[in-house]
């Protein structure tokens, strides 16, 4: 058995456990390797940071995890369908998602996960940089193959939206709402951005990689003041510092769910979901898209997500662009 | 012919390459054209028929996925050209960002699996690669300018 699949079967013993002591003759009787080979690596553990008490007579229990997003710490929390079954984790990357289209037009399957501790070169809208300093986020990518026409995919660009918005209202309590299409604020404050790309032909999606950058942990003075929004993080909101797997795993566990429901039943229900985390209804709102600006109250979504903005009378159609609440 | 017969006759043409489909009994005849910009059926049936008969043609009210995508230039163009079109709806940008230099230019051989424009919906953007190794002849959109599915970006001539 590999070191790390080994480590990732004792993580995962020890999470199913919650804290409870487990004995060394179990530990070595599941993972089916000698009690002196299981003491190897619990030693690989603690050298990776995992504090892990050991007591004559008891055995060894995990007291605290490295804040740390290792592929053997997620697979042995996640227990998802499709979304992590293949966990790809860099300590740091130019971008997950230039890297999901690299390993998504060599094959890589449905669901494949990538995760960085920082990108150099973290991807916005149309060219802008998302802001990923080291070890106080989440920046991840994930691979789906659904079997839908192109025209339709833009569909999982809401579907993420409440994936992200309902992992952090579940994790945190937190009121994330979405801001059309799929930024997700709390108080007003942007959180959370989501950039999805797709690789498609005519009349068929080869990919679709879901882009995900998430605040958790960064601090104030981490944030420029020259964003183009105002930005917060969770740990801002809450005043504390949250393990960054807990959040992580939520997020690819809300995913899992909606994905699945979506691949079942379609967009009707997705897009309900989405609407539940929305508020811009009936607000007044600016539209940038490309050369045009547009001013008008929301009107709602359209079957279809095309945000319908009311304006002199008309109501029109948007399908690309920057929302800004105002007034 | 039933009206749900028809449908499934619709569907079944529309699921393949074929373009043209005719079929004649002594009740009945069937055409069924499919082109890149329309997709008609004809119907012709004796007088009895007629009260269903006419209520067929509803059946196609979408232009079939099939129409969409690297299609035959239209019919006014020379034959040496093909258009790439706009698999989704959205916003089509020349440019990766706004200050950046354009992907392409009229002119300009691109590389099969080379990318020629971006198109956004709803914050997904797809990257749109050349197909095939061609010439860009004519950029037919704006820069940042709203595109229809299955609307024609670019005039090429395939190398």
């Amino acid at each position: 058995m590999p070191h790390n699949d080994a480590r990732q079967q004792i993580l995962r013993l020890f999470m199913a456990r919650q804290g409870a002591f487990i004995s060394g003759a179990e530990l070595s009787r599941e993972l089916g390797v000698s009690r002196a080979a299981v003491w190897k690596q619990i030693e690989s553990l603690r050298a990776l940071g995992y504090r892990i008490e050991a007591a004559r007579s008891h055995g060894y229990r995990l007291q605290s995890s490295p804040d740390r997003l290792s592929a053997e710490d997620l697979s042995a929390r996640l227990q998802t369908r499709i979304v992590g079954r293949e966990l790809v984790c860099f300590e740091e990357t130019d971008s997950t998602n230039l890297q999901a289209l690299r390993l998504g037009e060599q094959g890589a399957s449905e669901g494949t996960v990538l995760v960085a501790e920082s990108q150099r070169g973290g991807k916005g809208r149309l060219g802008r940089h998302w802001l990923s300093p080291s070890g106080v986020n989440l920046y991840t990518s994930i691979i789906l193959r659904p079997r839908i026409p192109p025209w339709d995919a833009p569909q999982l660009t809401f579907l993420s939206a409440v994936a992200v918005a309902r992992a952090v209202q579940q994790v945190c309590g937190l009121p994330a709402r979405v801001k059309w299409p799929n930024d997700i604020l709390i108080n007003g404050r942007k959180v959370a951005g989501l950039l999805n790309e797709l690789s498609a032909e005519t009349d068929a999606v080869h990919f679709v990689v879901l882009g995900i950058g998430l605040n958790i942990n960064m601090r104030a003075d981490q944030i420029p003041a020259s964003l183009r929004y105002p930005a917060t993080s969770l740990a801002i909101e809450l005043e504390r510092p949250l393990p960054r797997a807990e959040v992580a795993c939520a997020v690819y566990r809300q995913l899992d769910d909606l994905y699945r429901l979506y691949l079942n039943e379609g967009f009707d229900p997705i897009r309900l979901a989405w609407e539940a985390c929305f508020d811009l209804v009936g607000e007044k709102v600016r539209v940038e898209s490309g050369e045009r600006t547009l001013t008008g109250i929301v009107q709602g979504i359209d079957t279809d997500g095309a945000l319908l903005v009311g304006s002199a009378g008309t109501v029109e159609r948007i399908l690309a662009g920057d929302v800004v609440p105002v007034g | 012919m039933e009206i749900k017969d028809l449908k499934t006759l619709i569907k079944l043409v529309t699921d393949t390459d074929i373009t043209e489909f005719e079929m004649e009994n002594a009740e009945e005849k069937i055409l069924i054209k499919r082109g890149p910009d329309k997709e008609f059926v004809h119907v012709a049936a004796p007088q009895m028929m007629a009260p269903p008969a006419v209520a067929a043609p509803a059946a196609p009210a979408q232009p079939a996925p099939a129409a969409s995508g690297t299609a035959d230039a239209p019919a006014a163009q020379d034959d040496k050209y093909e258009t790439i079109n706009s698999p989704i709806v959205g916003t089509f940008y020349r440019k990766p960002s706004p200050d950046a230099d354009p992907f392409t230019k009229e002119g300009a051989i691109v590389e099969k699996g080379q990318t020629i424009c971006l198109v956004e919906a709803m914050k997904l953007f797809n990257e749109i690669e050349a197909e095939f190794k061609c010439k860009i002849v004519e950029i037919l959109k704006e820069d940042a300018s709203p595109v229809e599915f299955g609307d024609p970006l670019f005039l090429v001539e395939p190398l």
